[in-house]
């Protein structure tokens, strides 16, 4: 059954006078002491910003062999593809292509963004140097080099430089030593930040370069509960309570088929986004609809009116 | 110069888990206080203004 309302007839049911000043007032006074007051009780995170320096210095290892990936291109940022660059397509779904459709806007080459632009301006002469002959070899030749570097790195585990004595390596080893000292200087993250622009705001570059580093990063990421699989989205630094509305979003990222496809993202948002479609039309879904006649909470909350009403 | 907050939530996290579940403490102490909070609205009475006509 379907009810019209004619917009022009004034309101006979009841009535009740309603003072909002109040309200809003004292909403901003509860609001303002409870703030106040939680943090003067538990005051707030603050964690030490992770930079390339306390990275270089904590655990150089998994610097130079992150450094070494960006020169062989083997880094999750030099295969993520857009907005960065073409290496791959993306994610996807079907035919929406969403990744790709955004087009590389932000073009970054992880080996000249991340290793030799940041050399190249760096007061070393033998990196400077390497830089020159880096920049001189051949494709394959490069690709060669810093493969060959990042195996014998991966060897020789617990080293940030391995000797060369055969010259199999190229300047790869230079390059290295000298962004290690660099980054550990604190100077690389000077150059990455201000790469673009003078004033030190764009940190896209210090991120991705941080994010393709799995021995610190993610660890770090992981100790603080804060990965993809373990609900990181929800969670926030030591003990303080996190982002507990996005359980839903989160729930996704830690079952199957989400949890080990390379699209989970895509397939989440649209998940989610199918969801909210469907809030949206509660009103008009058949069975949906019907909900709150089989669960009247609105009735307790508004039990006075329908005490009255029986 | 820094004021210590009375308690210091400045150290791991303690979390409850059960099979692909997992909570933090604060979370869960969060959405219980939550669940707390509107299961008291639904059932205290509603406070009556003094021009509120019954």
């Amino acid at each position: 059954m379907t009810m019209k309302v004619d917009p022009s007839v004034k309101w006979s049911g009841p009535t009740r006078p309603y003072d909002l000043i109040k309200e809003l007032a004292v909403a901003v006074l509860v609001i303002g002491l409870l703030a106040a007051g939680l943090s003067f009780l538990f005051s707030s995170p603050d964690e030490k910003a992770v930079t390339l320096k306390s990275w270089a210095q904590t655990n150089p290892v998994d610097f130079a062999q992150t450094a070494t990936g960006e020169l062989a291109g083997t880094t999750t940022s030099a295969s993520y593809g857009p907005p960065y660059n073409k290496a791959a397509s993306g994610q996807h779904f079907g035919i929406l292509k969403l990744q790709d459709w955004s087009g590389v806007r932000i073009p970054i080459n992880p080996a000249k963004s991340f290793v030799l632009n940041p050399l190249a301006s760096y007061n070393d002469v033998a990196g400077q140097d390497a830089v020159v002959t880096w920049n001189a070899a051949t494709a394959d030749q490069q690709t060669a080099w810093a493969t060959g570097y990042a195996d014998a790195l991966g060897k020789a585990k617990d080293a940030t430089a391995v000797a060369d004595p055969s010259n199999l390596y190229g300047p790869v080893p230079t390059l290295i030593t000298s962004l290690l000292n660099m980054a550990k200087g604190g100077a690389l993250d000077g150059s990455l930040l201000t790469s673009d622009s003078t004033l030190p705001t764009n940190f896209t570059k210090p991120l991705l370069f941080l994010a393709d580093s799995e021995g610190y990063f993610a660890a770090k990421a992981e100790e603080q509960h804060l990965g993809g699989g373990q609900w990181g989205v929800m969670n926030e630094t030591g003990s303080w309570p996190g982002q507990s509305w996005l359980w839903l979003f989160s729930f996704w990222y830690q079952v199957d088929p989400f949890k080990s496809s390379d699209n989970a993202d895509t397939l989440v948002m649209l998940l989610m986004g199918l969801f909210t479609l469907l809030l949206a039309l509660v009103p008009v879904l058949p069975v949906i609809r019907k909900i709150p006649y089989k669960i009247p909470i609105h009735r307790l909350i508004w039990k006075d009116w329908y005490n009255k009403k029986l | 110069m820094y004021l210590a907050a009375i308690f210091n939530l400045d150290h791991p996290a303690h979390y409850f888990s059960v099979g692909p579940f997992s909570i933090s403490a604060g979370n869960a102490t969060i959405i219980l206080v939550m669940v707390a909070i509107f299961t008291l609205a639904l059932f205290l009475p509603f406070p009556h203004g003094k021009g509120d006509k019954k």
